[in-house]
């Protein structure tokens, strides 16, 4: 029997002791002890889920109690999820709350994450939610994905098939992550307090509803809040067409796919023009790549673009290349951005490495 | 023809919801094609477009009255 505590969700219609059964068999870690996952952990705590991990390797600033909600003014300098776990046990002790004082990294992510049914992110950089998202993706564990940036949120469900059983993940929405400086996070462009507690707040009843099998949760959609004028509006993502991205199949790839470091990759990527690649055509220390699977059309002319499809480029990867200009090609810019990203972990600043931007589709009358 | 634009985050900066009159504009290609050079901050980041709700992953008609959102990743947390 469960305590008083829960009294006011078990009478609710379609709710009773099995769904807090439910909550209370679940097991859910929540990456990111933050303006998302403060307001997430102390509903989730509350709601009487039987099991959570919490993962942050950071300790409290100032700067982040006008929306971290866990913690008080003398808590700043401690660990965060020392003080959140501490927290928590005062709030509802039937809950067992397991903590990962670092940062969830290539090296720990999938021995964590299988020892979970439900992935709540609640990060604050780009690399960390990729990883999340293709760790998420590859271990079929149900993602409930947010962000936030100044007075707007997103949230979203993934990795849960729908009715007609279709699977979606973040790289649906955007196969690339941004580079370094692309997109400002909450410490450059600011956040309105209250809005990742909004947001915080929906991941937890999205973690709650899928626990419980309640409602309709954000299955293959995107949601985005504005709390400036309380306008929600909301767009269906459908899976990508194939070959757009390719997501890890086991533990080997993932490791190989998310080992590129985003932030400190040695030179960069240029992405080009249709005019550039001519330029770049006419200079004699010039490669052109195509990254394209065999049967893919219009075929190009294999003595100027050498085919290397993106299924056997890690085989590609092992000849050495002799020009010093390496440019990649594919149907859209999106795999050949992926395949330069290979190249330059192995070549660095010694070579340039291009990637064309917009593909073979958004130049038809350059090949 | 003409379409409503609406935009989130950094890219509403930019490019306000508003309501365009096109001209050869007849798919989703083209319609990115014109907006990066309407808008030029946009071909240098991350986006995704969504046509009537339903995102956009292969070139598809746009037709007169379409609404299209115009949205990039946030990260913060």
């Amino acid at each position: 029997m469960f305590s008083e505590r829960y009294d006011r969700q078990i009478i609710l219609k379609g709710f009773g002791t099995p769904a807090q059964q439910q909550l209370a068999n679940a097991k859910v870690l929540v990456i990111g002890a933050g303006g998302l996952g403060c307001p997430a952990l102390q509903y989730l705590v509350s709601a009487g889920v039987g099991y959570i991990g919490i993962i942050d390797d950071d300790v409290i600033s100032e700067s982040n109690l006008h929306r971290q909600i866990l913690y008080a003014t003398a808590d700043v300098g401690k660990l965060k999820v020392n003080v959140a776990k501490e927290k928590l046990n005062a709030l509802n002790a039937d809950v067992e709350i397991k903590i990962y004082p670092f940062k969830i990294d290539i090296s720990n992510i999938l021995e964590i994450f299988r020892q979970y049914d439900f992935i709540l992110d609640g990060t604050d950089n780009f690399e960390s939610r990729y990883l999340v998202n293709d760790a998420s993706s590859l271990l079929k564990k149900p993602l409930v994905f947010a962000a936030v940036s100044a007075f707007e949120g997103q949230l979203a469900v993934f990795n849960v098939p729908d009715a007609h059983d279709e699977v979606t993940n973040y790289r649906d929405l955007f196969p690339i992550p941004p580079s370094k400086g692309e997109i400002p996070n909450c410490s450059e462009n600011g956040v309105l307090g209250v809005l990742p507690g909004i947001i915080g707040t929906m991941q937890a009843a999205e973690i709650i509803k899928l626990i419980t099998k309640l409602g309709q949760p954000l299955i293959n959609k995107i949601l985005t809040y504005n709390v400036l004028n309380q306008s929600f509006y909301e767009i269906s993502v459908t899976s990508s067409p194939v070959g757009t991205y390719q997501m890890p199949k086991n533990k080997e790839e993932f490791l190989m796919m998310n080992n590129i470091p985003l932030a400190n990759a040695p030179g960069e990527i240029i992405e080009i023009e249709g005019k550039e690649l001519t330029s770049l055509q006419e200079q004699s220390s010039t490669i052109i790549i195509d990254v394209r699977e065999i049967g893919e059309v219009p075929v190009l002319n294999s003595a100027i673009f050498k085919q290397a499809p993106m299924s056997v480029f890690r085989k590609f990867l092992t000849e050495d290349i002799t020009e010093n200009h390496i440019v990649l090609i594919c149907q859209h810019g999106i795999r050949s951005v992926v395949a330069a990203e290979y190249l330059l972990e192995k070549y660095g600043k010694s070579k340039k490495i291009y990637s064309l931007k917009g593909g073979i589709s958004r130049w038809k009358n350059h090949f | 023809m003409e379409i409503d634009i609406i935009s989130f985050g950094k890219i509403s900066e930019f490019i306000h919801n508003q309501s365009l009159t096109l001209q050869n504009v007849g798919d989703s290609d083209e319609l990115k094609h014109y907006l990066e050079q309407a808008f030029p901050q946009l071909a240098e980041m991350k986006y995704v477009i969504a046509i009537d709700k339903q995102i956009v992953q292969k070139n598809i008609e746009l037709n007169n009255k379409a609404i299209v959102a115009i949205m990039p990743p946030f990260s913060g947390g």
